[in-house]
C-alpha cells in the first residue's frame, strides 16, 4: 500500500472504531430497550468471541487447517487452561505466546 | 475532577495494561514489518485502540487490500463495541454527563469494557474514573506499539517469538471472562461451530468475516430462545 493509502486505512479504521463506542451513550441515554432486545445483547459479546477465537486458532491462515501441523491448535490447549485457571489476561498472554515460540523453534 | 477516582481507575488499569504489553509490541512489530513507519504504527495506536481491529487492517495492509475492506471489516468487528457502549448506557446515565461520558467511551475496550462494568456493580461510575481507567490503558496501548515499532526493523522473523499467538491468546481469555452463564458458553460455541462450518461452506466469507457475522446473530438469537433455569 502507498503511504497515503495507509494514512486513509488509519483514519477510516479510527472512524470504525470511535463511533460504535461513542454513539450508543450519547443516543441512547434516554432510552428503555425492551427486553428481548437486553437478553439477545447479553450473548453477542459470547457469541463473538466464541467465533473470533475458533478462527484465529482453527483457520490461522485464513483456510480452515484442522490438523497436528496446525501450530495453533497446540499452542491452545495450554492457554485455555491457564485462562480458566487465572481469568488474567496477563498470564494467559504470556503462556499463549511462550507455547507458540517453544511448538515453532521445536519445528522448524 | 476527583483525584481519588482517577487514581483507583488508573490503579485498575495496571492489569489492563500489562495484557496490552505484549500485543501492543506485537502490532508495532508487525506494523513495521508491513511496511508502515514507527509514525503510522503509532498514529493508528492512538487514534484507532482497537487490538483486533488494527491486526485487522494490518492483514488488509499486508495483503495490498483495499482501504475499504479494512474499514467494513471493523466495523463488523467493533459491533461489539456498539452493544458494550449500549449495555453501559443504564449505569452511566444519571451519574456522568452524557457528552462527557460519550467522549470518555472512546476508551472502553473488551478489557476495560469489563473492568470497569464490574466496579459500577457496587460503585457508581465517575468521569474521573473512567478517565483513569481508559487513559492509562490507552497510554500503555500507545507505549507498547511505539516500543515494537522501533525495535521491529531489528527483529527479522517474529514468529520464534510466538507473537502471532498473542491475539488468539486474547480472544481465548476473554472468552473465559465473558462466559459467567452455562447458556453463555453454549452459544459460544455454537457460534463456533456455525462460522467453522459457513466459512469452510462460503470461503469468501472468511475474508471478510460475514461468517463472524451471520454466526454470531444466529447463536445470539438462539440465546434468546433458551430458558434460563
Amino acid at each position: 500500500m502507498s503511504p497515503e493509502a495507509i494514512w486513509l486505512t488509519i483514519i477510516g479504521v479510527s472512524l470504525a472504531t470511535l463511533l460504535p463506542r461513542i454513539l450508543p451513550v450519547a443516543m441512547f441515554s434516554g432510552l428503555e430497550f425492551p427486553d428481548v432486545l437486553i437478553k439477545w445483547l447479553s450473548y453477542v459479546a459470547p457469541a463473538v468471541l466464541g467465533a473470533l477465537t475458533a478462527m484465529s486458532v482453527l483457520a490461522p491462515e485464513g483456510q480452515l487447517n484442522i490438523s497436528l501441523n496446525n501450530l495453533f491448535i497446540w499452542a491452545f490447549i495450554p492457554t485455555m487452561f491457564i485462562a480458566v485457571k487465572t481469568r488474567n489476561l496477563f498470564w494467559t498472554l504470556s503462556v499463549g505466546i511462550a507455547a507458540m515460540a517453544v511448538l515453532y523453534n521445536l519445528t522448524v | 475532577m476527583d483525584r481519588v477516582e482517577l487514581k483507583t481507575g488508573a490503579k485498575d488499569a495496571i492489569p489492563v495494561v500489562l495484557g496490552y504489553l505484549p500485543l501492543g509490541f506485537a502490532f508495532g512489530v508487525l506494523a513495521s514489518q508491513a511496511g508502515m513507519t514507527v509514525l503510522q504504527a503509532t498514529a493508528m495506536s492512538i487514534l484507532c485502540f482497537t487490538g483486533a481491529g488494527q491486526y485487522i487492517a494490518l492483514g488488509v495492509i499486508q495483503a495490498q487490500g483495499a482501504v475499504i475492506t479494512a474499514i467494513i471489516a471493523n466495523l463488523l468487528v467493533n459491533v461489539r463495541y456498539f452493544l458494550f457502549t449500549t449495555s453501559m448506557v443504564p449505569f452511566l446515565k444519571n451519574h456522568v454527563n452524557p457528552i462527557t461520558a460519550s467522549i470518555l467511551s472512546y476508551g472502553v475496550t473488551d478489557e476495560t469494557y469489563a473492568v470497569s462494568m464490574n466496579r459500577y456493580q457496587t460503585h457508581p461510575p465517575t468521569a474521573s474514573y473512567m478517565a483513569g481507567l481508559n487513559l492509562t490503558a490507552h497510554m500503555g496501548w500507545i507505549s507498547s506499539t511505539l516500543l515494537g515499532a522501533v525495535l521491529g526493523s531489528m527483529v527479522t522473523n517474529t514468529d520464534r517469538f510466538g507473537l502471532a499467538f498473542a491475539l488468539p491468546a486474547m480472544y481465548i481469555c476473554l472468552l473465559v471472562m465473558l462466559v459467567n452463564r452455562k447458556s453463555d458458553a453454549l452459544i459460544a460455541l455454537v457460534s463456533a461451530v456455525l462460522c467453522l462450518v459457513i466459512g469452510y461452506a462460503w470461503p469468501w466469507s472468511m475474508g471478510n468475516m460475514f461468517n463472524m457475522v451471520i454466526a454470531t446473530v444466529a447463536a445470539a438469537a438462539l440465546g434468546v430462545m433458551i430458558r434460563e433455569p
